[in-house]
């Protein structure tokens, strides 16, 4: 009986141990919006204009490109549904931010002081966030970040908001839960040192594995558009961890999953955000097996509103959504859902109801923000079996 | 002076260009100038990023570490600057052409990646020292240094710019600068004459990283977070397009260049995506059409007359064919 196989045992036994709370499905079709909680708006304009800073353009399209669709889709829902009332429209002004703080400042100079929108969804990178967010903070604008990872977002001031998950609250969950599936006492850790997102992930990796009181063996580092991993691996699989923790992107890590197994490493493969992605699954094949992610959203999430929201935006662009364009589009909704609630288009009054938002039903699950301004909501952990993402059950990491 | 440019603001803002974007047109201004003093003689160096990022990191490190004024930071970056170009110029500047852009591009590498291993490399040394782990977090590798606070003013980008080009326009005037010509022109030639080609060479080289740095200061208290990823290869090829695109037959070229290629992306923002493919196109006509760069005398005149003669072909061509039917 291979380690692996062991693996598999012990965590399906897990998976179906834990109580699986199911949601109660009712007559009619679940629907997105807070339409009870909130009264119909009565005193908005005829058409309330929102901005909207994502990377549509350069080498970050890859994420730009399905934000700004997952928006496009929300928008059209929330107006089709009047959300906002009758005669209500909400429009989006897209900008571009190609990736570079600069553009990203010009972006949200535009919007905030030349087009006067009530709030800004964006921008895509986390290092925009903390170049263009301290002008939405100046001009009393609020601002939500749909992907932004990085610690210290929300600090910027009491108009910084975010509903993507930071790594600081999906990672613990998943070693917490990994460490007591599998008994893990040592472990190594390969991370990308270049990029911020995989960096990030790799401090939390690390206090996360600290406070499990899982031991270190070795570290090792790799930059973005490597695809030789050998050498590290070698190194790493040498000292014999019970686990390879990895902070990659999805390019990386297909490549890492499969030369470890090549290297006749067996063993589980715990990733981050950036393993939670279809691709890894189908390009890294059978060696995929027994890879562990943590993640905020995943296509195979049992919500009901997810499984509406793959299936519309399927409809309408012709591809399965991701992560990014799952955490977009529940932005999208949760700033409408604001401005129903403030009854408003003032940007004070829908910061106010926006950080009073509490149990929004959405494809990430029950959606709440805490006091400063994070999303709190179930993250997912998921094993790989057969080229599928399997969920491992979903808790909460407590703080 | 607030008032003045409250007003070029103004008159600026219907292209879309409003107070930020005309910042970082500042910033472009002064790299432009960086570049240009090395084109100038010659040497088609690309360490011009990596010199930014030492400018930007030592600058910041100067404000947000030891809370020196800006205007102290800029100092620092600029000396440490130019205290790093010395060593770098002498053994790279003995290349030319092509080998000296590939050193350069090397060196910038070279800059990136201990900047994102500094403290790695630092807890080493302590763990080493210490016998236990330690983790040191100073420069913050890829993290990038945040919360730098927004200090830059349009006035000092302005006057920074003003001073430069006054120092442009007495080099050029000057011994230094008809000996950076004459090496730009032939080296031998120049050496044969008695200019001492190593010394003006590492010269221009310590005076275009001092400008680079004095860039990076300013740009990094701008957009209020540094990480080694913006000074790579691509703004290394930014900074030579501000060279193509505004050309290097006089010193106002690259500064136009600068200005034009940070305007270009908010100017054409209604194109959206198609952003990207229009300012390579226009890039491209210039280099096709305008080959000395937009500021090119000589170049726009020879447009001129090349149209001109056409057109006479063309009145020509009409009058004989209005003979040829009688």
């Amino acid at each position: 009986m291979s380690l692996l196989r062991r693996v598999l045992v012990v965590l399906l036994i897990v998976a179906l141990s834990a109580p699986i709370a199911l949601v109660a499905q009712d007559e009619e079709e679940p629907q997105m919006g807070l339409w009870e909680a909130c009264a119909d708006p009565a005193n908005l304009p005829e058409v309330v204009t929102i901005g909207a800073i994502f990377g549509q353009s350069g080498n970050i399209s890859v994420y730009g490109i399905p934000q700004s669709q997952a928006v496009a889709l929300a928008v059209e829902q929330i107006n089709e549904a009047n959300y906002l009332g009758e005669g209500v429209t909400l429009e989006v002004i897209y900008e571009d931010s190609a990736g570079a703080n600069e553009q990203a400042i010009a972006a949200m100079t535009k919007l905030v002081e030349e087009d006067g929108v009530v709030a800004v969804l964006g921008p895509t990178l986390s290092s925009e966030a903390f170049s263009a967010d301290p002008i939405a903070q100046e001009n009393g604008v609020p601002v939500m970040g749909v992907s932004n990872t990085a610690g210290g977002i929300t600090d910027m001031g009491e108009f910084v908001f975010r509903n993507s998950l930071p790594e600081a609250s999906v990672i613990p969950g998943t070693i917490a839960q990994a460490t007591e599936a599998l008994g893990l006492e040592q472990v190594a850790v390969l991370y990308g040192n270049d990029d911020d997102f995989t960096i990030s992930g790799y401090d939390v990796f690390v206090s996360a594995l600290e406070e499990n009181e899982v031991e270190i063996l070795g570290e090792a580092t790799f930059a973005r558009g490597d695809v030789d991993f050998n050498a590290q691996l070698t190194q790493l699989v040498s000292l014999e961890p019970d686990a390879l923790v990895v902070s990659a992107l999805a390019a990386e890590a297909t490549q890492i999953i499969v030369q470890a197994r090549q290297l006749g490493y067996e063993g589980p493969i715990i990733g981050g955000n950036g393993f939670n992605s279809p691709a890894v699954l189908t390009n890294a094949g059978e060696a995929s097996d027994g890879v562990i992610v943590g993640a905020a959203w995943n296509i195979a999430s049992p919500e009901a509103l997810s499984s509406l929201f793959s299936e519309a935006y399927e409809e309408a662009y012709g591809a399965l959504p991701d992560q990014f364009a799952t955490q977009a589009y529940t932005g999208a909704w949760l700033m409408a859902t604001a401005i129903r609630c403030a009854d408003s288009a003032e940007s004070a009054d829908v910061r106010d109801a926006l950080a009073g938002i509490t149990d929004f039903a959405s494809p990430l699950g029950m959606f709440s923000f805490d006091e400063d301004r994070n999303p709190v909501h179930d993250p997912v952990v998921q094993i790989a079996q057969g080229g599928a993402f399997a969920v491992l059950g979903a808790e909460m990491a407590e703080e | 002076m607030d008032a003045l440019i409250q007003a070029l603001v103004d008159i600026l803002r219907p292209l879309g260009i409003t107070e930020p974007v005309l910042q970082f047109m500042l910033v472009n201004a002064i790299l432009g100038v960086s570049i240009y003093l090395t084109l100038y003689t010659g040497m088609f160096s690309l360490a011009n990023a990596g010199f930014m990022a030492i400018g930007a990191y030592a600058g910041v490190a100067a404000t947000q570490f030891i809370e020196l004024p800006l205007w102290l930071g800029l100092i620092v970056g600029m000396a440490v600057a130019g205290l790093i170009s010395l060593p770098i110029g002498l053994p790279v500047l003995r290349l030319k052409d092509i080998y000296l852009a590939i050193a350069t591009i090397g060196f910038g590498e070279v800059v990136i990646i201990l900047l994102l291993n500094f403290d790695e490399i630092i807890s080493s040394v302590a763990t080493a020292l210490q016998g236990e782990r330690v983790r040191i977090r100073l420069l913050e590798g890829a993290r990038g240094i945040k919360g730098i606070p927004k200090s830059t003013e349009t006035w000092m980008l302005f006057a920074f710019l003003a001073l430069l080009m006054f120092l442009l326009w007495r080099l050029h005037k000057s011994r230094l600068g008809r000996a950076m010509a004459a090496i730009r022109e032939d080296e031998r030639a120049a050496a044969n004459m008695g200019i001492n080609v190593v010394y003006v060479k590492n010269v221009v080289f310590v005076m275009s990283a001092v400008v680079a740095a004095s860039a990076g200061v300013f740009s990094a208290h701008l957009t209020r977070i540094i990480s080694p990823g913006a000074y790579g290869f691509d703004k290394a090829v930014d900074i030579l397009s501000f060279a193509v695109l505004g050309g290097t037959s006089t010193w106002v070229g690259p500064i136009v260049g600068g200005l034009a290629m940070g305007a270009l992306p908010e100017v054409l923002r209604f194109l959206n995506e198609l952003r990207g493919v229009f300012i390579g196109l226009i890039l491209l006509g210039v280099i096709l059409f305008l080959p000395g760069g937009l500021v090119n005398p000589a170049g726009v005149r020879l447009l001129f007359r090349r149209a001109r003669r056409a057109l006479r072909r063309r009145a020509d061509a009409a009058e004989r064919s209005s003979h040829a039917a009688p």
